[in-house]
């Protein structure tokens, strides 16, 4: 309809309330050595040779960093296969076999408060690159670049919004380790030197704001707040996360150190906390699995390099019906459709979602401009539509399509059903040739 | 298992354009209901006719459009082919755009002129422009302008004293000054009840309202368009009344918004979202195009009502308002500066031209 559309149906009450399965039984786990940030990689270690949990394995590199790769069980290195990545790409991967005995590596002891009082800035960003943290939101950008930055920060940010519908791996995240989150954003605090702490949580679970709250009397030295930001969508994007939670408005496109602030997500300060205090790299990360698509939706708690087949057999596996299926990595949203679900979990997974194929026919565009109202950021995509039609670039190019953030709301509130943000897509390929 | 081929959002919102046409033909709903209660058969003859020559007109046309495949043999065939690709938009889009002409055009109106006026506007100015969401005018406003300059002598209006005028705004138009006197004929109630001569629907103002509330509730059109086209309007006669030296301003204001087919064009015809522009200042802007062209054709044109003609006009900017430079959705204090400067502008004209400087 003719209106700002905010609010999606959101498919997280039944998760909610659902159990977590933590599941240890993965008789092997994969690696990844290159993602779509890292074209290239190399292993560290020799078929057949021992590693433990927490142990460097490989190299991913990237153009300007490197991410080092650690094994997430102990066991028999035993070779390399090719898998599916988050991303839909192939990928070599280095296998683990599990002996399932999860021996810890010697290198994990945990710091005492007297070693991290000694830190100094230096320290927090070499021991965050050797923990190969990066955005687990889903942005997969390394977190050490972030520690990196030159301009004084006052405030970080601990996004806990989780905006997609479907997805509740923050959500438990939170839940369980709400003492964990609140010591790694003091910890990012101290690393970036801000003064001010805030999380970000969506104003509908009051059960989170009262758990982090709850842990802050352990941590008064610092300057720590809960702030219950809208149900909207899409409140977890980094820009409207900061206005709602801050009060400060960052142009989408640039830094949001420029203005002070850095915006982690809670899983990432989770692994801040695991890095610095334990000194263990991301081991586990919560994954669920959901959508008509699949017999019984189940969240579980996983080892990183866990192979999705697995847990989808304890889904029951797909519904049988000739129906194609939508095989979404993350959320319904943004996620990425795979053509193949060998997947493995890696880092930045969240969920895995299974529709059963649902075809729309498009309909002449009425202009109606529900896709103009809900553009979070004020860009027009029935006219850029329109000019990619007639192939104009200057237009396209003046209407701002590179500010798209690909967010999915022009395609979802169209009563037209037109598939405008994959025409967004197209229109951005066509001006950057 | 096949894998689907889709890309990002899988999921979308319960909402169609024909939920939307819908809408529109349930708010639609109490004002031919009235219609059919004063004029009777002449309400249910005249919609049906427009309504089957609409249909009937779209339905061949967009069949014409489709291309069949040269593998496909013989008549029935091809004509299977071709009828298979009409939608459901392709009766609920005429069917809304066939009511409203109906409901603009007087009950006593000769059939056949009442044919080529719906025949007109489905053809000329939709059809010939691609169907469903490519037409720049509105179909209905094209089709009532076309037979009302045409067959200017068939429009004739029941129960109106010759000697008061063709409509209560045609009594007005000679003397604005004497509006008193003409509201001893036509009180205001009776303006907002409809219980006065004129075009089918646009005669009862609370029943319009009615189907306004709806729409806006339902959010099936856009309620810039209309609150901008009300204002900008009220505005201009406010001060053309001043302008004359009125002693009932409010009342006289009122007159003119009640009367005539300034509301029902307000709320049913220039919220057609195909012809509106994109933006929220693009819509606020259009209103006051609108709002303003109607004014002046009642205060300065030959004819006594100009609402369709003042749709007309403005549906001829909106690819104006739209273009890529300088469309956008955010507010600016130059949008709202401009607004109210141009209406200001605009209003002073109208005080100059009504004689306020004499």
């Amino acid at each position: 309809m003719i209106e700002k559309t905010k609010c999606l149906p959101d498919g997280k009450h039944e998760r909610k309330s659902q159990e977590v399965i933590h599941y240890l039984e993965a008789d092997f786990l994969y690696y990844p050595t290159t993602d779509l940030r890292c074209p290239a990689g190399e292993s560290c270690v020799i078929d057949g040779q021992y590693v433990k949990v927490g142990e460097l394995i490989g190299t991913r590199k990237g153009a300007f960093f490197e991410q080092p790769i650690h094994s997430t069980v102990s066991g028999y290195v035993v070779g390399t296969e090719k898998k599916i990545h988050s991303s839909g790409q192939t990928v070599d991967c280095m296998i683990v076999q599990n002996d399932k005995k999860y021996v810890l590596h010697e290198s994990c002891v945990p710091r005492t408060d007297e070693d991290i009082e000694q830190l100094s800035k230096e320290d927090y960003i070499k021991i965050i690159k050797d923990s190969g943290l990066s955005g687990l939101g889903g942005s997969g950008f390394p977190t050490y670049v972030k520690l990196q930055t030159k301009e004084t920060i006052h405030t970080v940010v601990a996004n806990g919004v989780e905006c997609e519908p479907h997805l509740i791996s923050d959500y438990k995240l939170i839940l369980d380790k709400a003492k964990e989150i609140v010591e790694g954003l003091t910890l990012s605090m101290r690393a970036l030197g801000a003064t001010k702490g805030v999380i970000a949580v969506k104003a509908k679970y009051p059960e989170l704001a009262g758990v982090l709250e709850s842990q802050f009397a352990e941590f008064s030295k610092f300057d720590l707040e809960v702030k219950r930001v809208g149900n909207y969508y899409p409140a977890g994007w980094e820009v409207e996360t900061i206005k709602s939670s801050t009060g400060i408005s960052v142009p989408p496109g640039e830094l949001t150190a420029k203005y002070g602030v850095v915006v982690f997500n809670v899983a990432t300060l989770y692994g801040m906390y695991r890095a610095i205090r334990r000194n263990i790299p991301i081991t586990e990360r919560f994954f669920s699995i959901s959508g008509d698509g699949i017999k019984e939706s189940k969240n579980f708690r996983v080892r990183i390099g866990t192979p999705v087949r697995d847990l989808i057999e304890m889904c029951g596996g797909y519904t049988e019906n000739d129906k194609p299926k939508a095989v979404i990595v993350g959320g319904p949203m943004m996620g990425n459709s795979l053509q193949n679900d060998d997947l493995i979990v890696t880092k930045t997974c969240t969920s895995l979602i299974v529709f059963d194929e649902n075809v729309v026919e498009p309909e002449p565009c009425i202009h109606c401009a529900s896709c103009v109202y809900s553009c979070p950021v004020n860009i027009q995509p029935v006219q850029i539509m329109n000019a990619y039609k007639e192939r104009d670039k200057e237009a396209v190019e003046a209407l701002g399509v590179n500010k798209c953030i690909e967010c999915g709301l022009c395609s979802f509130t169209c009563p037209s059903k037109i598939h405008l943000t994959e025409t967004m897509r197209q229109a951005k390929r066509f001006i950057r040739k | 298992m096949n894998y689907a081929k889709q890309t990002s959002p899988y999921i979308r919102k319960e909402t169609s354009v024909k939920r939307m046409m819908v809408d529109v033909l349930i708010a639609l709903l109490p004002v031919v209901v009235f219609a059919i209660y004063r004029f009777g058969w002449d309400a249910i003859i005249r919609i049906l006719l427009s309504v089957v020559i609409m249909v009937v007109a779209e339905a061949i046309g967009m069949m014409m459009r489709v291309m069949v495949h040269p593998s496909v043999k013989g008549f029935k065939n091809r004509f299977k082919a071709r009828f298979e690709k009409l939608t459901i938009n392709n009766v609920t889009a005429p069917l809304v755009s066939a009511i409203i002409f109906a409901m603009i055009i007087p009950s006593t109106l000769n059939l056949y002129v009442v044919a080529v006026g719906a025949f007109f506007g489905i053809v000329v100015a939709k059809l010939f422009f691609g169907g469903l969401g490519s037409n720049i005018f509105n179909p209905a406003a094209i089709g009532r302008v076309f037979i009302g300059l045409s067959f200017a002598s068939q429009f004739k209006y029941a129960g109106i004293d010759a000697a008061v005028g063709a409509t209560p705004l045609g009594a007005v138009k000679d003397a604005m000054l004497n509006i008193p006197t003409v509201l001893q004929d036509y009180k205001l109630i009776d303006l907002f009840l409809g219980n006065i001569p004129g075009s089918m629907g646009e005669i009862s103002a609370i029943l319009i309202l009615v189907g306004a509330a709806y729409l806006f509730i339902r959010k099936a059109a856009d309620f810039r368009v209309t609150l901008s086209m009300v204002l900008s309007f009220s505005v201009i006669i406010f001060i053309a009344a001043i302008a004359q030296g009125s002693k009932n301003l409010v009342e006289t204001t009122l007159f003119h918004v009640l009367g005539g087919g300034l509301l029902f064009g307000a709320v049913f015809m220039i919220t057609d979202p195909v012809t509106s522009p994109y933006t929220r200042p693009g819509r606020w802007i259009y209103g006051l195009m609108v709002g303003v062209i109607a004014a002046f054709i009642r205060l300065f044109g030959a004819y006594p009502e100009g609402v369709a003609f003042a749709i007309i006009i403005s549906n001829m900017f909106v690819a104006l308002l739209d273009y890529y430079k300088w469309s956008t959705n955010k507010y600016s204090w130059k949008f709202i500066i401009g607004y109210v400067v141009s209406l200001a502008a605009l209003g002073l004209v109208a005080f100059i031209g009504m004689g306020g400087l004499n």
